[in-house]
């Protein structure tokens, strides 16, 4: 008997008893009105996660010393494997990524009973026995259909190691990133679920939602920028978002958690989007567990996806439950999901907001109907087809100007309504500012037009939102004699949503100049040189010196091969960049790129080899990818903003003594 | 807000603006000026290996492949344009031969036209329900002032904005 697999899948069954103990003491307590049974439903979920816990501190030990008799770790891991890289082998592989989601889910279920459960006496007893729903179906998953703890009838000697893909430091932060991203989804969603079971659909559960709502995209956004970045150093095609099937699984649920961020505002301010609100986060949910299934059953076709496995129809069962159950529940309350006011006018902030909903939504069915079609193709054609980038970038290029557009827009509108006159005071100075960057970028040599819309559409953003901290701060320190840093500076723990959301706005922004620019002027050559051989590119001129090799002996790599490359420009050395490919051991048939960088805030040059011949002949591919720090730098702007926003709210400084002439305070 | 203020607020987006324009100057100064020697060949060779799809990998581009099939499908596209063949020709030859999956942008042609169909549809519908669903909720303004009343911090926040609209001249709306 093995004692740890042993003890793995006792912990794994008894979080699973547990999450069924807390689904069946929640329902009891709140039918039969017994405080203590509603009590241990909640134990019983931190009980859960404290066994979760266990569980992946099992599998990890296991990891560590090297027990390759767990199958798991024998199939992801090797005795040459860096202690770090044994983290990501820990959640790679379908049993342990599904282990990691798991207990991912279950420290944020825990968490989400310890803080908000007790504030929401309304429906704390609905959310407790949702939680344990979620969790005991995916434990059910891992005890019985992808357990991490099988053991192999015959220990191996060594491990096979990690799969070459994942070789990578990129993989220690993005995958569990991702994952938690995807499983934070299910709080607002357990929180609009007991709202639509108590039939408490005002804006209570809005008020928690809003917290967890915002954490869930924060962590979603940066695991899809950390997946940005990792294809980008990793996988050699010059680029950072393919949109591949899995790729556009991980961004789907963060559309619609995007679009309710803004919607649960209008509910705030104006009881308005009772049922949009919920849709929103039933369907942020609903995708996530799309795209686990999507993932782990091999449906569609990439580079991301485990193999085919029993747990995709399983998944799949679970996804139609999640959407009946979702559809069902709304069906019932729709009678009290009418909205409590009136949209006074369509020229108001409330209808920029709704707007934008709308155009996330739409992105949403977009991306999902081009990555679910090639199944639908082999469905009923029986014709393999891809959807790639080109239609992606057609089809959401357009969707997303028009979100650009309501994010400049949208600032500059008021609540509830404005006259004619201040709209067009308020849209006059953007208005020209777009058409001066419009006819000044034309003339600078920008033809394309998303590029041109692209930049256009930045510049206003970041004109609006100056102008919104300008006049917040003016006033500031208009009320509080305050310098303008230190003006600024409170503005944000005044309104940190306010803020933290703007900053946010910016980043966004900054990526989507750096994604238009970096696609549409990107340049790339290749060429086959021989040593001494060089080849001019951007106004670089690369030129190949020799072929290195070297064995680091590590993670399962036998050797490296590394062509030596020395940049110049104008006769002036940039640097020298090794460009090369990684063999591996156990993987002969998978050797994976080395990508060699030299990143400016203007270009990125970016290397990688394809190959060489006996005479050192290396085909040498180049890409000059413009303005990409920027997608790193308009990335930071939007995490930090993201934070800001997310950040316990300190209670608000009381600027009475002066306060403005007609200000109205609550 | 005074006419000064107002103008450095001006004065400063256009100074990002401009900013923005010479790192673009930069960027697009600073595009490739080599010319191989058989250029526009070399050029439409590359073109076509971006709309090609390795028919092994998983969504990875020809030109980014470095497996045999993929150098062979390279080495074909030089010699068939070298032929005098056309792109869209050598694009279909190798749809013909690894089936349609190894075309990066998909045909509208076909059963592929019910997904053009369904992001049309989708954009329509959300566009009519949502334009429906605002128009339902739109009610003439019962407010008396014509001002927002919010509260909390916004409120400040917003009555900052209206003393700049009036600043800057004319009613509030």
């Amino acid at each position: 008997m093995n004692v740890l697999a042993t003890l793995g899948a006792s912990a794994v069954l008894t979080a699973f008893a547990a999450s069924l103990f807390a689904v069946g003491a929640s329902v009891y307590g709140h039918r039969a009105g017994r405080p203590a049974a509603l009590l241990a439903g909640r134990r019983a979920l931190l009980a859960t996660a404290l066994l979760a816990t266990f569980a992946i501190g099992t599998l990890a030990y296991a990891l560590l010393v090297n027990d390759f008799s767990v199958a798991h770790v024998a199939s992801v891991s090797s005795r040459d494997m860096e202690p770090q890289m044994k983290w990501a082998a820990l959640y790679s592989g379908q049993p342990g990524s599904l282990l990691f989601w798991t207990w991912s889910m279950s420290l944020f279920m825990a968490a989400f009973v310890a803080v908000t459960v007790p504030k929401i006496p309304w429906g704390g007893a609905h959310a407790v026995a949702t939680c344990g729903v979620v969790l005991a179906s995916f434990l059910f998953a891992l005890a019985f259909l992808a357990s991490p703890f099988d053991v192999s009838p015959v220990t191996p000697d060594d491990g096979i190691g990690l799969n070459p893909l994942l070789v990578d430091p990129g993989m220690l932060v993005h995958p569990p990133f991702l994952l938690t991203g995807l499983v934070s989804t299910s709080i607002p969603f357990v929180l609009g679920a007991a709202a639509l079971m108590a039939g408490k659909v005002d804006g209570a559960w809005i008020r928690h939602a809003r917290s967890w709502a915002l954490l869930s995209f924060l962590v979603l956004g940066v695991g899809n920028l950390l997946g940005a970045w990792w294809a980008y150093t990793v996988l050699g095609w010059g680029g950072y978002w393919g949109w591949d099937p899995v790729e556009n699984s991980a961004i789907l649920p963060l559309f619609p958690m995007t679009a309710f961020l803004h919607a649960l505002l209008v509910q705030e301010r104006r009881g308005m989007l009772k049922l949009w609100n919920l849709v929103l986060v039933l369907a942020a949910f609903a995708l996530a567990v799309f795209g686990t299934f999507n993932v782990r059953s091999g449906l569609v076709a990439s580079v991301h996806s485990f193999a085919q496995s029993e747990v995709g129809p399983y998944f799949l069962v679970l996804l139609g439950l999640v959407i009946a159950a979702s559809v069902g529940l709304l069906a019932w309350r729709s009678p009290i999901l009418r909205a409590d006011a009136d949209l006074d006018s369509l020229a108001s902030r409330e209808s920029g907001l709704i707007v934008n909903s709308y155009i996330l939504v739409a992105i949403t069915l977009v991306v999902l109907g081009g990555t679910l079609f090639p199944v639908f193709s082999e469905l009923f054609q029986d014709v393999r087809i891809t959807v790639g980038p080109p239609f992606f970038n057609q089809v959401v290029g357009p969707l997303l100007i028009a979100l650009l557009a309501t994010l400049a827009v949208g600032t500059v509108l008021p609540w509830r309504q404005a006259a004619t006159s201040t709209l067009v005071r308020r849209l006059r100075g953007p208005a020209v500012l777009l058409l001066a960057t419009w006819v000044l970028f034309a003339a600078l040599g920008m033809r394309d037009p998303f590029a041109l819309a692209t930049v256009g559409l930045a510049a206003v953003i970041g004109f609006v939102t100056l102008r919104e901290f300008a006049i917040g701060a003016r006033g500031l320190r208009r009320a509080t004699g305050a310098g303008w840093p230190a003006a600024t500076a409170r503005l944000f723990s005044r309104d940190q949503r306010r803020y933290g959301g703007y900053l946010v706005h910016v980043g966004v922004a900054v990526i989507a100049v750096a994604v238009v620019v970096s696609t549409v002027y990107q340049e790339t050559a290749r060429v086959s040189l021989a040593p001494g051989e060089s080849v001019e590119a951007g106004g670089y001129t690369f030129t190949y010196e020799r072929l290195l090799q070297r064995s680091p002996g590590v993670n399962g790599i036998e050797t490296e091969v590394l062509a030596e490359v020395t940049v110049t420009r104008d006769g002036r050395q940039v640097g020298t960049l090794e460009p090369g490919r990684r063999f591996f051991e156990n993987f002969p048939s998978q050797p994976t790129g080395i990508v060699a960088l030299d990143g400016s805030l203007t270009r990125d040059l970016y290397l990688f080899i394809q190959g060489w011949d006996s005479n050192e002949v290396v085909e040498l591919q180049v890409f000059i990818n413009p303005l990409i720090a920027w997608l790193w730098i308009g990335g930071a702007i939007f995490v930090v903003g993201g934070i800001v926003a997310f950040w316990p709210q300190a209670q608000p400084a009381r600027v009475t003594a002066e306060a403005p002439e007609g200000a109205q305070r609550a | 807000m005074t006419a000064t203020r107002t103008r450095g607020v001006v004065v400063v987006g256009v100074a990002g603006t401009i900013a923005l324009a010479v790192l673009v100057v930069a960027v697009l100064g600073s595009r490739g000026e080599r010319v191989p020697t058989d250029a526009s060949q070399e050029q439409q060779a590359l073109a076509i290996e971006r709309q090609l799809l390795c028919p092994q990998c998983t969504n990875k581009r020809l030109d980014v492949c470095e497996l045999a099939i993929c150098n062979d499908m390279k080495r074909v596209i030089r010699e068939r344009l070298a032929a005098g063949a056309l792109p869209d020709e050598i694009i279909f030859a190798f749809s013909n031969t690894y089936g349609p999956r190894v075309l990066a942008e998909l045909p509208r042609e076909g059963f592929n036209l019910a997904l053009f169909g369904w992001v049309g549809g989708s954009i329509v519908a959300v566009g009519l329900l949502g334009g429906w669903f605002l128009y339902r909720l739109r009610r003439p303004s019962r407010l008396d002032d014509g001002r927002a009343s919010v509260d909390g911090d916004d409120a400040w926040i917003d009555e900052q904005l209206a003393r700049h609209e009036r600043a800057a001249g004319g009613p509030e709306g």
